[in-house]
């Protein structure tokens, strides 16, 4: 069945720019989200099904049958055909051999505000824009990663003329991030450096390697995302930021660790890292949930559990997802405790994880 | 709530004041558990591995290998009286240790132990030895000269707390072959071992200083290389990866033994697909995949089944399915943690995905079942499950098709639970050696390896041994160097 995205688009900008929703407006916009995609993603559709959950019989957006991540890899989970999406953004592909999760966006006007709309709220607060320099590939050199696709949008949107990449085709731009950081220390000017959580790594290893350390002036802050994924040296939470803020002269309280998803078209913040970890929280079109990953009931809080999403930025895929991720939930918002890594190594049984290990090498 | 606590470890010749403790925490909020755990100084560390040794040559080696079998089927005699104090507190402690459901353990493990009486001992030691007094004296060979079995003076052990009940077996193989001792217990399950050693003790005081169980953090180097560099042999079970950093650690004149990685899988031929076989041996392959929850090297992850018979691969699949749902029933599912529902789930929401895209997977059952039983009407290469009770049933046109579909997992196999009749027994032996395969036994047997068996396709006692030969030469000069003259 044909349809037009553009009606549902236009209400969720609409409800994205609100201030502040209620529990049943946000109920309603999802409900309203989960008729649409039950509809229109046939995938869905059919697992619904299967689930026993239907827009008939669902009346509460936590009944919402949550999409495991893995779905993403197997299932084209799209209510646009896909060769009428604008954009499609692809997992790093880390944990399935070469399968790549695919996130289909027909337009990116939603993911775009739902960006901008976060990022101004949680990272920029009272400043409109700030100098930012860029530890991450451009979106020409990883035109399927929504990460390079978010940091050419904080650049655009937030940073200032003189803002720019210090990652070319042949790595880190030591030396331009050495002369910017300098120029900042001389002028006073803050600026923002930004980049996945290794490219951070590489970045202190290579500034400490010439004996190089920054005090970057008052508001300057750091940002980083994804954690290490084999990239770089594994380094614990907490001695990461204390090497940050040592090496750039930026206190923990303004490191900022972003928590996002391909998956998700909403990304998730901490209010600084003075203590690890630190609680994310989302905007008001977001909510997560820590669950029991078999029986799907709500834990308590305090209690460790896998994180469902419920995005309703996610127009076009599905709003609720299940992730991997083990966390407790807070008053605030929730706690995330890393990966699950299943099941672990107690002994001689080879179990999936190793396996996969084991096929990678 | 009840706070239980167990000492572990045994450690002679130290007093438990001088020893440093580090405590292990069990159980959830209705019932826990600590354990005590004893780390060496570097210091006692030598006084141990010296008087181990020290002992090893002046005990247990005096002893005949008939003395040693004796004495450890007293032991087990005393750990299969259910009303015995030793018994009562493994009962007791390893349900809140493991997880696993209290029932189930008292069975398998009582059944774990016959292995271990006295008949079984000298079939087990028969097995190796063609002539078990090799490992008293000198035996004279057939082709000349003489041959003793002389057992390392030091074994370490490393194991793994995957299977209750565990180091029982490397601990008795050391023993047989005079071996002295010192075992590392698993964080997950430092009980039994150190049980086991002080009824042994108990019974044979002359083996007092002969053994010591112990325990160190994984990353306290120092200790495991200077052991290491003081044995014989280390022998050690675990994660590939785990075993990776041992061996980094074992000096090249150490005999390296790792048992690693496993994956083990079962196959039903049309011969035992009738309506009444059927039923049997799925609920024989059920309680292989409940027994230690699938955490065994032994237990099995897939199942192939032949087509062509009354009963089709998928009404197997539906059967063993009801058979899971009954043991669910009997013997609960261990209290899993969030990383291991987690990786459950997401296993199973990936074959319902599959599902969604073709018809030739099932998955059968609930999402609330403690179990998982995928079907697959197509072939599927061999690929580990998530464990705790998640299993494949894969239908084939004949069980020769399923060699090509462990290729990949050469290295891993071990073994098989096989339900076929005898014209193609031997056949499809023939074939599952050939691509890898250690163990074939009945399902229902997979969990409970045969008293001899080959560990992994090797030697449990003539690799803890060194072959000492007298060459005939030897005995000719002798002969010539007589103070009498002929």
């Amino acid at each position: 069945m044909a349809h037009d995205a553009s009606s549902i688009e236009e209400e969720l900008m609409a409800f994205l720019h609100l201030q502040e929703v209620d529990d049943s407006a946000f109920n309603a916009m999802a409900l309203r989200l989960f008729k649409y995609q039950a509809q229109f993603n046939l995938p869905f559709q059919r697992f619904c099904q299967m689930r026993g959950k239907t827009p008939l019989t669902v009346t509460h957006w936590h009944d919402i049958p949550a999409v495991p991540i893995n779905a993403f890899k197997d299932l084209d989970l799209t209510c646009t055909p896909t060769q009428n999406c604008e954009r499609v953004f692809m997992t790093s592909g880390t944990t399935r051999g070469d399968i790549k999760g695919r996130h289909y966006h027909p337009s990116l006007l939603v993911y775009d505000t739902s960006m901008r709309l976060n990022f101004q709220q949680h990272l920029m607060q009272k400043l409109p824009k700030i100098r930012m320099g860029i530890l991450f590939p451009t979106v020409d050199m990883m035109p399927n990663s929504s990460l390079a696709h978010y940091l050419n949008l904080s650049l655009k949107h937030f940073g200032t003329q003189d803002s720019s990449y210090f990652m070319g085709p042949s790595g880190l731009d030591t030396q331009g991030l050495s002369l910017a950081l300098k120029e900042a220390q001389q002028t006073g000017e803050p600026i923002a450096l930004m980049g996945a959580s290794y490219s951070l790594v590489h970045a202190m290893d290579a500034l400490n390697a010439t004996g190089l350390n920054f005090k970057l002036p008052t508001s300057s802050w750091l940002f980083d995302t994804g954690g290490f994924k084999g990239q770089s040296r594994e380094i614990e939470a907490n001695s990461f930021y204390e090497q940050l803020s040592n090496t750039f002269g930026v206190p923990r309280s303004h490191c900022f660790n972003m928590y996002g998803m391909t998956e998700l078209s909403t990304q998730l913040y901490d209010a600084g890292n003075n203590t690890t970890p630190s609680v994310k929280r989302g905007p008001h079109w977001l909510r997560t949930r820590v669950i029991d990953p078999i029986s799907g009931q709500e834990m308590s809080q305090g209690e460790r559990g896998i994180l469902a999403h419920t995005d309703l930025a996610n127009y076009n895929s599905v709003t609720t997802i299940l992730t991997e991720d083990v966390g407790i939930a807070t008053d605030e918002g929730f706690v995330l405790l890393g990966r699950a890594q299943g099941s672990q190594a107690k002994g001689c049984s080879l179990a999936v994880d190793e396996f996969l290990q084991a096929a990678r090498i | 709530m009840s706070i239980l606590r167990f000492t572990a470890g045994y450690v002679p010749g130290i007093s438990q004041e001088e020893l440093a403790w580090h405590t292990l925490e069990y159980g959830d909020k209705d019932s826990r558990l600590e354990v005590r755990v004893p780390i060496l100084m570097p210091a006692q560390m030598l006084v141990v591995t010296q008087s181990v040794k020290n002992a090893c040559n002046a005990q247990i080696k005096t002893m005949d290998v008939s003395e040693i079998v004796r004495v450890i089927d007293q032991a087990i005699l005393r750990l299969l009286d259910v009303n015995n104090e030793d018994r009562k507190r493994i009962d007791t402690l390893l349900p809140i240790a493991t997880g696993m459901d209290s029932t189930m353990l008292r069975h398998n493990f009582s059944q774990y132990l016959q292995t271990f009486r006295a008949l079984q001992l000298h079939r087990f030691i028969a097995e190796d030895f063609s002539n078990p007094k090799m490992l008293d004296e000198f035996q004279p060979r057939i082709t000349g000269g003489w041959t003793k079995a002389v057992g390392a003076e030091l074994i370490t052990h490393i194991w793994a707390g995957n299977v209750p009940g565990l180091p029982l077996w490397s601990l008795i193989s050391g023993l047989l072959v005079k071996s002295g001792t010192i075992g590392k217990v698993s964080s997950a399950e430092p009980i039994c071992a150190s049980i086991f050693a002080k009824v042994l003790v108990d019974i044979e005081p002359r083996l007092a200083d002969c053994l010591s169980i112990i325990w160190w953090p994984n990353e306290d180097t120092n200790t495991s290389i200077h052991l290491f560099q003081q044995s014989d042999i280390v022998l050690a079970y675990g994660g590939n990866m785990a075993l990776a950093a041992v061996q980094a650690q074992v000096p090249v004149t150490t005999r390296f033994l790792p048992h690693g990685h496993k994956l083990s899988f079962g196959m039903v031929s049309a011969s035992a697909l009738s309506v009444v076989r059927a039923k049997h041996i799925a609920a024989h392959a059920a309680l292989d995949i409940v027994r230690y929850e699938q955490q065994g090297c032994y237990s099995p992850q897939m199942f192939y089944v032949e087509r062509g018979a009354q009963v089709s691969p998928q009404e197997f699949a539906q059967t063993l399915c009801g058979e899971m749902a009954a043991l669910a029933h009997k013997y609960p599912r261990s209290s899993l943690s969030i990383e291991e529902a987690s990786h459950i789930a997401s296993w199973r929401e990936s074959h319902e995905f599959a599902m969604l895209q073709s018809p030739a997977v099932q998955v059968l059952g609930d999402k609330k079942d403690a179990f998982v039983v995928v079907y697959s009407d197509v072939p599927v290469s061999l690929n580990p499950s998530p464990l705790n009770r998640c299993v494949t049933v894969v239908a084939v046109d004949s069980l020769l098709d399923v060699m090509p579909l462990l290729k990949d997992q050469r290295s891993y196999l071990q073994t098989v639970g096989l339900a076929t009749d005898p014209e193609t027994l031997l056949a499809l032996g023939d074939a599952l050696a050939q691509a890898g395969v250690t163990r074939i036994c009945a399902i229902g047997e997979m969990t409970s390896p045969a008293a001899g068996w080959h560990h992994d396709g090797r030697f449990s006692l003539s690799d803890l041994v060194n072959m000492v030969d007298i060459e005939a030469s030897t005995e000719v000069t002798a002969n010539q160097l007589t103070d009498y003259e002929l």
